[in-house]
């Protein structure tokens, strides 16, 4: 479904991601954990083009990201991408913001598009807020409408990148929680986060990243249980024990 | 009390410099926006040259005074053979000067809205002219209209420069009134409240715009 090899990327003179070699297979939920800096985001960017690679090969769902042949915009469709602060469209309500891409991108019907925008809304829980406007929501729900406005396209795959780190510690929870429930229908996730607890439960697999590098790939009960690497291991001791 | 019969006396030659001032202030602002769109994207633009076309021109024309730019446009045409009258050449010269101002503004507008919003509409699937047309610029509209509606004011009010190279403006006749009739002061009143008529309805009009855009987000 995604596929890293030798992947490279330098912005100027920082060379931010190194060597990389990654497979995700579909279905698959992997959690990509590491020190702020260490190219986690950029990693999660370059799959749908927010950040270029520099060298190597990226595939995802068969085709090659940056080759100029590649239609960046219809690959993008498979890809849902939730970001760290929300990013809802402020000028339109709830509905819209869900409706835009499936209208303007897929070409579906007003009628069509709020069927399918209610139906996530309704998963997500917020059904209730579909005619109110993002300021009007608390972080938590923008973000479970993010969620479904990346799902009303029917993606692949969904991209999460660091999906709670804005949010009031009380809620963290009805976020993750949403997000063990697209696990468990089988949805392929790339997530990167800080939430350990989250990792161990929910993912398929861990990576572990330092310093632009893959540093450790491992399943959950393993990693967290018994890092093979140094650097691994001090991060867990810092995150886990404080 | 002013002198009224300077008023009524002369009504006929205010009015027909109300209405070229109103001819010359509404095509400058329809071509003004226009070219200064144009240049606000060629600023933004991911092409070079077409960045710094757009950062000449705007750096030139806004860093001279308008009445030499109208100069130029008067006094330059013809030595290229081409001669148009003071009416037009003030129009063009007014287009050229404010458009730089509107598209500092545009510019600034677009600029404003965070970058995630494009990110979040190209991550959908939306092309880059749709993720411009349906998410960034109807924000960027909000932040714009103050400085915009500012710059057309200043328009309606710059129009008076015409009145130097005989662009038979409101401005140009308030002069010949004044000279015909020596009441200066009172001409100069009268033509201030033509020029109030025109620019108090404007200012409202887009005080009412910004209210009601500023509703939500």
């Amino acid at each position: 479904m995604i596929s890293f090899r030798q992947v490279e990327k330098h912005y100027g003179d920082f060379h931010v991601l190194k060597d990389i070699h990654l497979q995700i297979g579909q279905g698959e939920v992997v959690v990509i954990v590491g020190p702020s800096g260490s190219g986690k985001s950029t990693m999660l960017r370059c799959i749908n083009r927010l950040e270029t690679i520099t060298s190597g090969e990226l595939i995802v769902s068969g085709q090659a990201v940056n080759d100029k042949k590649t239609n960046i915009n219809r690959l993008r469709r498979n890809i849902g991408m939730v970001f760290q602060h929300f990013n809802l469209y402020p000028h339109m309500k709830v509905i819209d913001n869900i409706t835009l891409a499936p209208r303007k991108v897929l070409g579906q019907t007003k009628q069509e598009a709020e069927q399918t925008a209610m139906y996530f809304l309704e998963k997500v829980g917020i059904e209730d807020k579909a005619n109110q406007y993002p300021s009007q929501l608390s972080g938590g729900q923008q973000q479970r409408v993010a969620i479904a406005r990346g799902l009303a396209m029917k993606p692949q795959v969904m991209l999460f990148d660091e999906p709670t780190s804005a949010l009031d510690p009380e809620m963290v929870g009805e976020v993750l929680d949403v997000m063990k429930a697209l696990a468990g229908e089988g949805m392929t996730m790339v997530v990167v986060t800080h939430e350990m607890g989250f990792a161990r439960e929910v993912a398929d697999r861990v990576v572990f990243m330092d310093q632009g590098r893959i540093v450790e790939e491992a399943r959950p009960g393993e990693f967290f249980s018994n890092p093979r690497e140094e650097r691994a291991r001090l991060f867990l001791n810092r995150v886990l024990n404080h | 009390m002013p002198d009224f019969s300077v008023l009524t006396d002369y009504f006929d030659v205010y009015m027909e410099g109300f209405l070229n001032t109103i001819y010359a202030s509404v095509i400058a602002l329809i071509a003004s926006f226009l070219l200064g769109t144009v240049i606000a994207v060629f600023r933004i633009s991911s092409v070079r040259p077409l960045r710094w076309v757009g950062t000449v021109y705007v750096e030139f024309i806004r860093n001279i005074p308008l009445l030499l730019v109208v100069y130029i446009f008067f006094l330059g045409l013809p030595l290229l053979g081409i001669t148009l009258n003071g009416f037009v050449c003030g129009t063009i010269g007014l287009t050229v000067y404010t458009a730089a101002f509107i598209a500092e503004a545009i510019r600034a507008g677009i600029m404003s809205v965070p970058k995630g919003q494009t990110e979040a509409a190209l991550s959908s699937g939306l092309t880059y002219v749709q993720a411009m047309r349906y998410v960034v610029l109807p924000q960027a509209v909000k932040i714009v209209i103050p400085p915009l509606s500012n710059q057309f004011l200043n328009l309606v009010k710059n129009s008076s420069v015409l009145s130097v190279i005989a662009g038979l403006d409101l401005m140009y006749f308030g002069d010949k009134v004044a000279s015909d009739t020596y009441a200066t002061i009172d001409t100069y009143l009268f033509v201030a409240a033509f020029y109030l008529v025109l620019t108090l309805p404007l200012s409202f009009a887009a005080h009412r715009l910004e209210r009601r855009l500023a509703k939500h987000g």
